[in-house]
């Protein structure tokens, strides 16, 4: 077990938006985060990176609570928007910055960034550009990259596949299904594509005003289960 | 049509968002403005005497001619500078069923609305309409006074004509400042004089005032020549200066201080490469001539280091100052990335002091040159130099932790109240105050140079000590990151 949720809770202005009184994620895991716009996805992954403060409970990576270490850091990436990015930089020079935080040189990124050129379609290396500078798909394959290139064992992706276009979105499903197979990394995507996260996630949560109403480990059904709920 | 237009900029200015809270700002401004209008406007009604008071003897229409000239240059480098191209306006219209031609013409006439049309008319009319009305005529004067406006118009058609085709203004008005003081000298050298062609020019209006056209001609001509070029290049990518490729650098330099050495490296990319910090810290440097204005010799003489002290400490400490003021508010649109990458806020809170204290330094070293002057200034601004070494920084990055305000990098700074919330407007105080707390007792008790070395000695302390300070400063970052987070989301 890599991830535990305790009694989380998060309140805002009397209006509860995540309360999931228990929830444990397993090493090796594809789990696809579902449920409409308010659901409590997005607040879920900034609690699961320490970034707001949980109302009561917490969230145990590897046993540890991520509000009172920083140890998660080590082997967690994650991207979940533009804020993640540090526009000023050039694509480059921010690969060189996550690198560095990892202990990579300069060459083990430029090596790296070799096997995702197919992914970048030659339009993020070598542009000239800042990433402010660049469409929202593409500043989403350079987060999405970045956050791959950390070599996590703990993977956090919010709605990825949102902005990227249809030859991306199929590079990027087989680019995460990698990622389980050579190194049981354990990955938690969000989306509103129900196709992409039933096609590519083993287990499906489904979350509705912040708690949990679905958790499901995907078969053939999967699809239609959660079509139904979701024209309901 | 032009009403219309008119009337959304108008609803835009007021329902812009966060207008809430800036609306005391705005007032502020608001009576600032009015302020600047009301010096010029004493200033126009007493230039006679003025100009009787600092050059005696010379006639005062032609010190009055020779300036104008002058005025008029200076103004086109300020328009440069913070004048704004009222481009953006015009996008959400590009679509619609409008002829280019009237968008043209909106924006050309938007771009009237700006303060600095407004100067020269309070600042030569009073003169115009007492002196030269008096000696040549109310027909002469009124002409006068379509040189001056045209002039203006000019300025303001040809400032934005250059600002859309040069790609770097800020060079630009580098340039155009040094060819300045070049004239400047020579001027001063008697070699070839400015002054003297403009009081040709006025003098010639004053004798034959319908030369003055010959200015107005020169207004339409650039302001037909703007118009036509907008109504070439009417396009959303062209609207905007042109951009240079965009390239990676390295700061190897800062590689021996570790991770921390590699964060300040960041920061040093995000100052040069955002509008907003970029104005903030070169506006700094123009405070380094602070020392001209404060540092006198009769002060010097009687060892009274008070005035200076504060001086010296703005010089050495101003990028401490004005940059660290809106710290952490820099880094909102990456922080939560920062927060949840392998980021140690130790390293974080390094990066930034040594920063600081590289600023410091290099600031230090430069106003050393004041030194010529006296050696008493360099005591005075060493011991400034170790307060902003070792107390300042400290004392912003603690404050830094309770400002929760979010900054807009993309436009300028000047008159930019955008981020600027009560801890931001307070920090400064206990900066200039605190240093007092040491120099005066220690001067009650041992006279000036103990003062001086009181705040010397507590800032070098400072400076050792940093390490227990860091532990403290990442403290207070912990127990507040989550509200500072989440302030810096809601832009």
């Amino acid at each position: 077990m890599i991830v535990e949720i305790k009694d989380l809770k998060k309140v805002y202005a009397g209006r509860t938006v995540v309360n999931i009184p228990e929830l444990r994620i397993n090493e090796g895991e594809t789990i696809g985060l579902v449920g409409n716009n308010g659901a409590g996805k997005t607040t879920l992954f900034r609690m699961l990176l320490d970034l707001i403060r949980p109302d009561a409970g917490g969230i145990f990576s590897k046993n540890e609570n991520v509000a009172s270490t920083d140890e998660w850091k080590n082997y967690t990436a994650s991207f979940l928007d533009e804020n993640f990015l540090i526009d000023y930089l050039t694509p480059e020079e921010y690969f060189i910055f996550i690198g560095s935080l990892h202990n990579m040189t300069r060459t083990d990124v430029e090596q790296y960034l070799q096997r995702y050129l197919e992914f970048f379609n030659g339009e993020i290396l070598n542009s000239g550009k800042y990433i402010r500078d660049f469409s929202k798909g593409n500043q989403n394959k350079v987060g999405i990259a970045a956050a791959l290139m950390q070599n996590p064992e703990l993977l956090i992706l919010d709605e990825p596949f949102a902005n990227l276009d249809p030859t991306t979105q199929i590079r990027l499903k087989s680019l995460v299904r990698s990622l389980r197979t050579t190194h049981q990394a354990t990955t938690i995507i969000s989306s509103h594509d129900l196709n992409h996260v039933t096609d590519v996630c083993d287990r499906i949560i489904l979350l509705e005003k912040g708690q949990v109403i679905k958790d499901i480990q995907t078969t053939e059904n999967t699809l239609m289960e959660l079509e139904a709920y979701f024209s309901a | 049509m032009l009403n219309t237009f008119l009337g959304h900029q108008w609803k835009g200015f007021f329902r812009a968002r966060g207008k809430g809270t800036s609306i005391a700002v705005q007032i502020i401004m608001g009576l600032l403005i009015v302020y600047l209008l009301g010096c010029a406007l004493v200033f126009g009604i007493f230039m006679d005497n003025l100009i009787q008071h600092f050059m005696p003897g010379r006639p005062v229409m032609e010190v009055f001619n020779g300036l104008i000239l002058y005025y008029f240059a200076l103004e086109f480098l300020s328009r440069m500078q913070i004048q704004e191209l009222p481009t953006l306006a015009i996008v959400p219209y590009l679509h619609l069923r409008i002829p280019k031609r009237k968008l043209v013409n909106f924006l050309n006439i938007r771009a009237l609305f700006s303060a600095f049309n407004i100067f020269p008319l309070v600042l030569f009319f009073p003169f115009i309409f007492m002196n030269v009305m008096e000696s040549y005529g109310s027909f002469a004067g009124w002409m006068y006074l379509l040189a001056v406006v045209s002039l203006s118009v000019f300025n303001n058609y040809l400032a934005l004509y250059v600002k859309r085709l040069s790609i770097s203004n800020t060079r630009f008005v580098i340039a155009g400042f040094l060819v300045l003081i070049g004239l400047g000298l020579l001027e001063y050298f008697k070699v070839f004089s400015i002054a003297a062609v403009s009081n040709q020019v006025f003098s010639a209006i004053a004798q034959q005032p319908l030369i003055a056209l010959v200015f107005t001609l020169g207004a339409v001509a650039v302001f037909v020549l703007n118009a036509s070029y907008l109504r070439k290049n009417l396009y959303m990518e062209e609207l905007h200066a042109g951009e240079a490729r965009k390239t990676s650098t390295d700061y190897p330099f800062l590689d021996r201080f570790g991770a921390a050495g590699q964060l300040a490296a960041l920061e040093i990319k995000l100052i040069l490469r955002n509008k907003r910090s970029k104005s903030t810290v070169s506006k700094g440097l123009i405070f380094i001539f602070y020392g001209l204005l404060f540092y006198k010799q009769k002060e010097l003489d009687e060892n009274s280091f008070g005035m200076m002290l504060f001086a010296a400490v703005f010089m050495t400490g101003n990028m401490v100052l004005l940059y660290g003021q809106f710290m952490f508010g820099w880094q909102s649109s990456e922080f939560d990335g920062l927060l949840s990458n392998k980021v140690s806020v130790r390293n974080f809170i390094k990066a930034k002091l040594l920063l600081f204290n590289i600023a410091s330094t290099v600031l230090t070293l430069v106003v050393s040159l004041y030194g010529l002057i006296s050696w008493k200034i360099l005591a005075v601004q060493f011991a400034a130099y170790f307060f902003s070494l070792g107390i300042a920084p400290i004392l912003v990055m603690y404050m830094a932790t309770f400002n929760y305000k979010a900054i807009d990098m993309t436009s300028g700074s000047s008159f930019n109240w955008q981020g600027v919330g009560a801890t931001s407007m307070l920090m400064s105080l206990p900066i200039f105050l605190l240093p007092y707390l040491f120099y005066l007792p220690a001067k009650m008790i041992g006279g000036p140079f103990w003062g001086l070395a009181a705040l010397g000695i507590v800032g070098l302390i400072g400076f050792l000590t940093q390490s227990f300070w860091v532990e403290v400063l990442v403290k207070a970052f912990n127990k507040r990151k989550y509200k500072i987070a989440e302030g810096f989301r809601e832009k």
